[in-house]
């Protein structure tokens, strides 16, 4: 009783925020403001840091929301410790991360992992050792395709889907190409939705599967462009992303074919680094709604990194997901009992998660205890315009995705 | 030369091949007791790589002859081991000897063309070949349980190598690997000691040497490659088995020049060389990270000590510690 | 038949780049022993500083003056206080010297410039010349022309002077040239002077062309082997000619449907290729 009264005065805390500036004090957790001193809840997290790209966004914004938690009441008084381990892209080393997480360290449930490499290496031992993992970004097939592991983002099947469900809506586009690395587990996969939702919707999209290590972008862009479409769809990461823009852009095609982009474009150093010839001409799918957007939860978020995290930490669409990823696992350890948190129990909880709202996520998120995890599969397209973003969907697209047929029908069921 | 001394000599020769044996299993049981699951899981793949470095120094401190693929050839051997192991359900060390013995083939044949060149032309053409390994790898993955020649599953979610029925459990795996790298390096330190290792000395001195003394140098050569490779290959089986799968990502050129160098810093004259470039590889990586190091200052450490190694211990750390030990051994004995 | 034209020009870009590493490769081979493994990660580092010097608005010229100048500041450190450290060894050693010094390089440059993406753009991209669907932009136009110069340049130094001389003379015997009266510690410097420039250029080059990424641009170095191979270390136009091929052909792999997710192994490929066709010519190098 005592606790959903709390819930009560929280949430009537949150909505009184909402109406505040972004300097708001943050709300999480119980949010009476005293520290947590009891005994430590052990979360882990795995990040891919030193390599290709820096993930730890995610893993820090959850960082800042637990030290908000643990400032306002913890767990039902017990603090919550986050440990991070960065995986280096390794796959090897991913393992012995998840080794001294799982194994050692004895975590109840990962939160806010990013990692591009873990998904495949891991997803056994989570399965066996029973820790569900709340990830806040996954990117190959096996992160959506895993028991135990809960992506918060969409995914770059999804994303590509919905950008190109929009290419065909604003400019008609009735040919495409998506351009997708051709590492296993992304090239047979991640281009497939828009290709499958183009034959049933009468768009022709036709997948390049390009070397990801090749230093000739031009090529790639001639190659793209002899095919003649009225629309690319760019679905890699940005740093592979920026030098074909580049290439477009001095071939010419920059005015000739519509170019749009999956969600790893959204970045806000992109602008600058693709220049002017790209404003108002660079369609972007988001996985949660934009970083500058007011929402009551969003300026929450912002508001917990300004009090909680530190100044070099990214306020980027990876924080947002890892402060939603610490937002699920807070909610519901507070349903439970404080005495009986243990990883059974917390797994369980953990996977009755459904309804679980906030603005900056299109629909609401649900675990479930299906095979698999992709809950989040809508967004909103955002445009290249001046040194950022300006939002130019109406609302949210949802992803008509056919191999997401088997959660429909989940959604269906939980009234979604 | 005496009767007798002969005999002391192949005594100790003995002696020191029975002691590195032990020192290697004693290793395998004593340290799953000692550590904690991160460095079980790490020093695991040290040893797995111990066995490939062994090959690299034989290459280079019995032969003279810079090999930058290895670490392909590692790839190649954890790829036939997940082939046979998911495909054909072998059992794991059939998987392991498949995984060597292709490796090695395929190590030979890397070899051959190579047979005429020395020196820094060798190490080029082998980091070509690397470097179409890694292309190509990259594109077609590892077998993970799936159907087709390429075995890549798709679908569902992907398959782990089974280990072996006695060492399924972490501690057990690493003694299981142990005794691997223990028989490894018996198997290449008999090798020195018989026909191959004399006929290995005289070609490092000159092929014409050698060929006057009646050696025949495209069989040696051609067999040092192929026992080079088995080593890589076999490493790859144990790495494969150790995480249950291998990532097309992590078999860069960069990779097989890192373990050229290791093995150096090591010391590609010693057993006990191989086991520190092992270390080098994996574990010392693993113990920066534990403690929060940023990885790309750790990569700074890594490049200066690398530097220092090789202007302090021409012989290689192994050497370095030898050396002071023995000359501690003989103060002692004065 | 998909027309081949416009990707042959557009590898000509890469090729450029190719060559003109290669022959900065070739050249500190040629002069002091050293297979350079840092050249990529030089490369990386100074087209970083012009990066950070355009960002803050220096002009171009200073911003590549500045970029050079660092890339010929480590090199020169390195070829005065490290190498000569090494200068007993055999040339296997010394090389993977300078692999502990392409991993200081791109450690620090990672650690200091940080993942956000970037583009390096020089003013001469906005100029191209329009051939056959294709557009070659002046900075590829740029390369070419570097490439070839250099090429005859160094090609010149190496033949005809007496510091050309006497690096050709270090290469190969250095204890003995010492004795002869070759002023080791000033040849030396000149040699990795040289290198160290060559690295700045083909750094600033080819994170316009390629993409500027420490990481990337640090094992570009692998591929440019392949060139210098194909030259067998020694003849700087095959150099050139080769890296312009491997360009080439890399560029119009796209177009193979099989081989396309492949293309990037084509320098190698090619090597291997040139290693076993002409096995005869490749003795002891």
């Amino acid at each position: 009783m005592k606790i959903t009264l709390q819930r009560i005065v929280a949430a009537a805390a949150l909505l009184a925020s909402g109406a505040a500036m972004a300097q708001a004090k943050p709300v999480c957790g119980l949010n009476n403001g005293k520290a947590a001193s009891g005994e430590p809840i052990a979360l882990g997290a795995v990040v891919g840091k030193t390599g290709p790209d820096d993930f730890s966004a995610s893993a820090l914004a959850s960082q800042a929301y637990f030290k908000c938690v643990n400032a306002n009441g913890g767990i039902n008084g017990r603090p919550v410790e986050l440990t991070i381990v960065d995986d280096q892209w390794n796959p090897e080393v991913a393992a012995q991360a998840a080794a001294k997480l799982v194994k050692d360290r004895k975590v109840l449930a990962m939160v806010g992992s990013s990692s591009f490499v873990e998904c495949g290496v891991n997803a056994k031992l989570y399965a066996q050792e029973d820790v569900m993992v709340i990830a806040g970004v996954g990117v190959p097939r096996e992160c959506f395709f895993a028991k135990n592991y809960v992506p918060v983002n969409a995914g770059p099947r999804v994303s590509a889907t919905v950008v190109a469900m929009y290419a065909a809506q604003a400019y008609k586009a009735k040919k495409m190409v998506c351009v997708i690395p051709n590492i296993p587990s992304l090239g047979n996969w991640a281009c497939d939705g828009a290709k499958d939702w183009g034959k049933a919707n009468g768009v022709d999209v036709d997948v390049l599967a390009i070397d990801p290590g090749s230093p000739d972008a031009t090529s790639t862009m001639l190659q793209a462009a002899a095919k003649k479409p009225d629309a690319i769809i760019l679905n890699v990461p940005k740093g592979i992303m920026v030098p074909m823009l580049a290439a477009a852009e001095q071939q010419g095609l920059a005015k000739k074919i519509h170019f749009v982009s999956s969600t790893p474009a959204y970045n806000f150093d992109v602008p600058k680094a693709i220049g002017a010839a790209w404003n108002g001409n660079f369609d972007i799918h988001l996985e949660f709604m934009p970083v500058e957007s007011a929402g009551a939860d969003n300026l929450n978020w912002k508001a917990t990194m300004e009090a909680f995290g530190s100044k070099s930490d990214p306020r980027d669409s990876f924080a947002q997901a890892g402060y939603l990823a610490a937002r699920i696992v807070t909610e519901a350890l507070l349903k439970m009992d404080p005495k009986k948190i243990d990883r059974a129990s917390v797994s369980a909880a953990l996977r009755n998660v459904k309804g679980f709202k906030s603005d900056i996520l299109c629909r609401q998120f649900y675990v479930g205890d299906g095979a698999r995890h992709n809950a989040n599969s809508s967004g909103p397209i955002s445009q290249v315009s001046g040194n950022g973003f300006k939002q130019v969907s109406n609302g949210c697209l949802m992803a008509a995705d056919p191999e997401l047929s088997d959660l429909r029908e989940q959604e269906k069921k939980f009234g979604l | 030369m005496t009767p007798d001394s002969i005999r002391r000599e192949r005594r100790a020769a003995r002696l020191a091949l029975l002691r590195m044996v032990f020192v290697v299993l004693a290793l395998g049981a004593l340290v799953p007791w000692l550590a904690n699951a991160y460095w079980i899981k790490t020093l695991t793949s040290s040893l797995a790589l111990a066995i490939a470095a062994a090959g690299v120094a034989l290459l280079y401190g019995q032969l003279g002859l810079v090999s930058l693929c290895q670490y392909s050839l590692l790839g190649v051997g954890g790829w036939v081991a997940l082939r046979v192991g998911h495909g054909l359900h072998w059992p794991f060390e059939a998987c392991v000897v498949a995984g060597g013995l292709s490796a090695g083939v395929v190590g030979m044949l890397a070899g051959l063309p190579a047979l005429r060149m020395k020196g820094l032309y060798l190490a080029l053409v082998t980091l070509m070949l690397a470097g179409g390994f890694q292309v190509v790898i990259s594109a077609t993955g590892f077998p993970d349980g799936g159907a087709g020649f390429l075995g890549r599953i798709s679908g569902s979610e992907r398959l782990m190598l089974p280990r072996p029925a006695l060492a399924q459990g972490e501690g057990a795996y690493f003694a299981y690997v142990a005794a691997w790298l223990a028989a490894m390096l018996a198997l290449l330190e008999l090798h020195r000691r018989t026909r191959a290792g004399r006929s290995w000395a005289l070609i490092r001195r000159g092929e014409a040497v050698a060929e006057g003394a009646g050696v025949n140098v495209l069989l040696y050569q051609t067999w040092a490659f192929g026992l080079a490779g088995v080593c890589a290959g076999v490493a790859g089986a144990l790495l494969s088995g150790a995480v249950g799968q291998l990532d097309g990502r992590a078999f860069a050129a960069s990779e097989s020049v890192m373990l050229f160098a290791l093995s150096l810093i090591g010391g590609a004259y010693y057993w006990a060389g191989a086991l520190v470039a092992g270390l080098l590889l994996r574990a010392v990586p693993s113990l920066l990270v534990d403690l929060g190091v940023n990885g790309y200052l750790a990569m700074v450490f890594f490049g200066a000590a690398l530097l220092h190694a090789l202007i302090t211990a021409p012989r290689g750390l192994a050497g370095q510690w030898l050396a002071a030990f023995q000359r501690r051994a003989a103060k002692g004995r004065a | 038949m998909p027309d081949l034209l416009p990707f042959l020009i557009s590898g000509l870009g890469v090729g450029a780049v190719y060559a003109l590493s290669g022959v900065g490769l070739v050249v500190l081979y040629r002069s002091s022993g050293v297979l350079n493994f840092a050249f990529g990660a030089l490369g990386a580092v100074a087209a970083y500083v012009a990066w950070s010097a355009l960002d803050h608005d220096w002009p171009l010229a200073l911003a590549a003056l500045a970029a050079v100048v660092t890339s010929v500041a480590i090199s020169l450190t390195y070829g005065r206080l490290l190498a000569p450290r090494l200068a007993e060894r055999e040339s296997t050693v010394r090389s993977i010297g300078t692999l502990g010094l392409a991993l200081v390089v791109l450690g620090f440059t990672e650690w200091f410039w940080g993942e956000q993406p970037r583009r390096l753009v020089l003013p001469t991209d906005a100029g191209a010349i329009e051939f056959a669907d294709v557009r070659l932009t002046y900075t590829r136009v740029l390369g070419l022309a570097a490439a070839v110069s250099m090429m005859a340049a160094v090609g010149l130094l190496l033949a005809r002077t007496r510091i050309g001389l006497a690096m050709r003379a270090l290469a190969d015997q250095r204890a003995l040239s010492s004795i002869l009266g070759i002023r080791v510690l000033q040849v030396d410097t000149a040699a990795w002077v040289i290198s160290g420039a060559f690295a700045g250029v083909c750094g600033l080059l080819l994170a316009n062309i390629v993409r500027l990424q420490a990481t990337v641009l640090t094992f570009l170095v692998i591929p440019a082997f392949a060139a210098a191979i194909i030259g067998r270390l020694s003849s700087l136009p095959v150099t050139v000619a080769a890296g312009l091929i491997i360009g080439m052909l890399e560029a119009v792999a796209v177009l193979v449907p099989g081989l396309a997710p492949f293309r990037s192994a084509t320098p190698f490929v090619i090597a291997l290729l040139a290693i076993v066709l002409w096995r005869d010519a490749s003795r002891k190098a």
